[in-house]
């Protein structure tokens, strides 16, 4: 979807359309859920805090969240994209990837019926779409923003190296800032330096990662679209009205976060093995604390013992906090390596 | 206050006491041994709070007294010297310490030793004694089966069931267990409690290899004395699972093997298995296994013959194989004997042959295997 939240926002008030909106963001602390294609052009990107969006866009609409509205929509359309296939691996509320190799209905053509669910997803929702149209997932997810807004982009096998080739690498769908920096350091910015690098070379810098960008700067990418993907966390965190000084009053603001992950494990059938404590300053800067046990943590008086001795241990560092958040990870179901089973235990 | 003793000797006795120095001490005096003379004995104590180990040797000595020292410096000194006699002197005064060697003097800050935190006694316990091999067996051949979860701290530790005249060591961690019952003890009474994992580890590397250890405990704590050394521990404050309820008692097929082709075997064969989950398959039949793993994200695999003996029907089970090399590695015995049921149920591995006084019984849960 093009923007999404922002365009929801303009579709339901009529008042904002042509305006740059930021969805969030509005609070003394806020931070932009997404921006309109109109705050866009100001430099008004998602994640940015309220106030750096309003120094480069001093007009800027600040307008609040509607996040049950947004379920809704998010519904409509995956229920659109199941006319079409059962293959469908959702990325975000309204991102997904859909494998049309065998379509339910329509033209056996993957071109068609992109531009027919895009139609549709106009006329039940009023709001635009974009797609990408490749041979394997990481080609589509990097095509399907090529023309948005409103549009799609087709690339064909015989294109597919000249393209991955002139792409930069920060647009690679899985080098994120961190790691397109250190590319950089070694001189690659584009598909076709990466492509200098022999297997060897990118495991031993970036691990099991290197392995995949190997193979994708190839446009080899067997990965399948999975309707079932596994979560890798659970969590869940708050960013305060007032800067959290006092241990005290973290622990009292950690005990709906915690209530909230705790509720999830249990309404999922989703237990982890490692509790990680995130905390940001009032000057953005965060941390992380982690903590990994044997076996998955279970009860309610673990996770907050566990969480409070993060918070105990790393008290130094915690002043003039903004956001508090608690996740669980190595979960179980992650363990599920292909082709193995299940480590049974004792019922004690 | 003033001694002298051999150097080497001095440093044997501190290598003893320093296994119960934390690496992260609440205190700073934890990080010291304590130094007490009473009649030409020294008495060295260091403790972590949970576990502390005290141990006696003969000095020469003008009087009577206390102080702490701090044990790091004090044992890269020792380390340092060739065997002689050296002399320590300790200012009562401000706990000011100094060596002298045949060398030169070295001269160290101490701290008062009244301050060092006090060292539980055995007093009006019940108490038990053994043989120190028999007890080092005890916790040889259980302590790998413990967990590290500190989510269930009874799993962290070994379970001891004293009755009139055995004792059983239990450990488990929720995944393998192994029970070993020896005979030939004499205790006052019967009880049950739990030891950490770290006092035992302690006690494995400075139990003597002949002689007795008189064991004591009350409610909270458990006193092992042998050869002027004592190490006390504070007992895990927990309930140990029912491990009785898991042991299967009618698994009728019966896999007999050779214990070290097998685990030598499994080895190999774990090489190719996947490194976080180390899953072998055995694929039971009348007189052979096929061991054999895979590791699909590096296209590695590999399978092994062995013949068995075997009755029962056919079964394919998969282990995690890194549990059974552990587990074969504590028996004895030439052959093993494997009861199994059914591939989602726990298999016992039992020694063919029985050692005299002593009774070995393990389980282990399978992997379920996917398809």
């Amino acid at each position: 979807m093009d923007a999404f939240f922002a365009s929801v926002e303009q579709r339901d008030h009529p008042e904002w359309r042509g305006l740059p909106i930021a969805v969030g963001g509005g609070g003394r602390r806020g931070v932009v859920a997404a921006a309109s294609y109109e705050a866009r052009k100001f430099g008004v990107r998602s994640a940015m805090p309220g106030f750096k969006a309003k120094l480069l866009c001093p007009q800027l609409v600040f307008v609040p969240h509607r996040f049950g509205v947004y379920k809704e929509v998010s519904q409509q359309i995956r229920a659109i994209f199941y006319e079409y296939t059962d293959l469908v691996e959702p990325l975000s509320l309204d991102e997904a990837y859909l494998d049309v190799t065998e379509p339910k209905k329509g033209k056996p053509s993957a071109t068609l019926i992109a531009q027919e669910i895009r139609q549709r997803i106009f006329e039940t929702t009023q709001l635009t779409a974009s797609a990408g149209v490749s041979f394997n997932k990481f080609i589509a997810k990097i095509a399907s923003d090529i023309n948005k807004p409103n549009g799609q982009k087709v690339i064909t096998p015989t294109e597919a190296a000249a393209f991955i080739e002139a792409l930069p690498i920060e647009k690679f769908f899985g080098i994120g800032k961190v790691t397109a920096k250190k590319m950089h350091q070694m001189g690659i910015f584009s598909g076709s330096d990466l492509k200098q690098y022999s297997k060897l070379e990118l495991s031993q810098w970036f691990g099991k990662a290197g392995r995949h960008f190997y193979k994708i700067v190839r446009a080899e990418d067997d990965r399948k679209v999975n309707p079932n993907r596994i979560r890798k966390s659970i969590g869940a965190e708050r960013t305060f009205g007032e800067n959290l000084v006092e241990i005290h009053q973290m622990k009292e603001k950690l005990h709906p976060i915690i209530e909230t992950v705790y509720k999830y494990m249990h309404t999922t059938d989703n237990f982890g093995r490692t509790v990680t404590l995130k905390a940001k300053r009032a000057d953005f800067t965060q941390i992380t604390r982690s903590k990994s046990f044997a076996s998955e943590i279970i009860t309610k008086t673990d996770l907050v013992d566990i969480v409070f001795e993060l918070l105990e241990n790393n008290k130094q560092e915690l002043e003039q906090i903004r956001l508090l958040g608690v996740s669980i990870s190595n979960l179980q179901n992650e363990h599920q390596v292909e082709g193995t089973g299940i480590q049974l235990k004792f019922e004690f | 206050m003033k001694f002298s003793i051999s150097s080497s000797e001095l440093l044997k006795h501190l290598q003893i006491a320093n296994g119960a120095i934390g690496s992260n001490p609440v205190l700073p005096i934890l990080e010291d041994f304590l130094f007490t003379i009473e009649d030409n004995q020294l008495t060295i104590a260091a403790t972590d709070l949970e576990t502390s180990i005290t141990t006696t040797v003969d000095v020469m000595s003008d009087s009577n007294g206390t102080v702490a020292i701090p044990a790091k410096i004090l044992l890269e000194t020792l380390k340092a010297l060739p065997q002689q006699p050296i002399t320590v002197d300790i200012n009562e005064e401000n706990y000011g310490i100094q060596i002298t060697s045949a060398y030169g003097k070295y001269k160290l800050a101490g701290e008062n030793g009244q301050e060092f935190p006090t060292i539980p006694e055995a007093d009006g316990v019940d108490h038990l004694s053994m043989q120190s091999a028999s007890l080092n067996q005890g916790i040889s051949k259980t302590l790998f089966a413990t967990s590290s979860d500190e989510l269930r701290p009874a799993m962290t530790g070994v379970y001891f069931q004293v009755d009139k005249n055995k004792i059983t060591f239990v450990a488990t961690d929720a995944h393998k267990l192994v029970k070993y019952t020896f005979t030939e003890v004499s205790s006052d009474v019967t009880t049950t409690f739990i030891v950490p994992k770290k006092a035992l580890n302690l006690l494995k590397g400075v139990l003597p290899n002949g002689g007795e250890v008189k064991m004591s405990f009350n409610k909270s704590n458990a006193f092992f004395e042998f050869d002027g050394i004592l190490l006390v521990c504070r007992l895990i404050d927990a309930r140990y699972p029912d491990y009785n309820a898991v042991i299967p008692v009618d698994n009728p097929n019966v896999l007999s093997i050779g214990r070290s082709d097998f685990q030598n075997s499994l080895k190999r064969i774990a090489i190719y298995a996947n490194k976080t989950t180390n899953q072998v398959i055995l694929n039971i039949n009348n007189s052979n296994v096929t061991i054999s793993a895979q590791d699909l994200d590096f296209s590695n695999e590999a399978t092994e013959q062995l013949s068995c003996s075997y009755e029962g029907d056919p079964l394919t089970i998969g282990f995690n194989a890194k549990f059974l090399v552990e587990m074969l590695g504590v028996l004895e015995s030439d052959d093993v004997k494997i009861e199994l049921s059914t591939p989602t149920r726990a298999g016992i591995l039992l020694p063919t042959d029985a050692v005299e006084g002593e009774e070995i019984l393990m389980l282990v849960m399978p992997v379920m295997l996917s398809n």
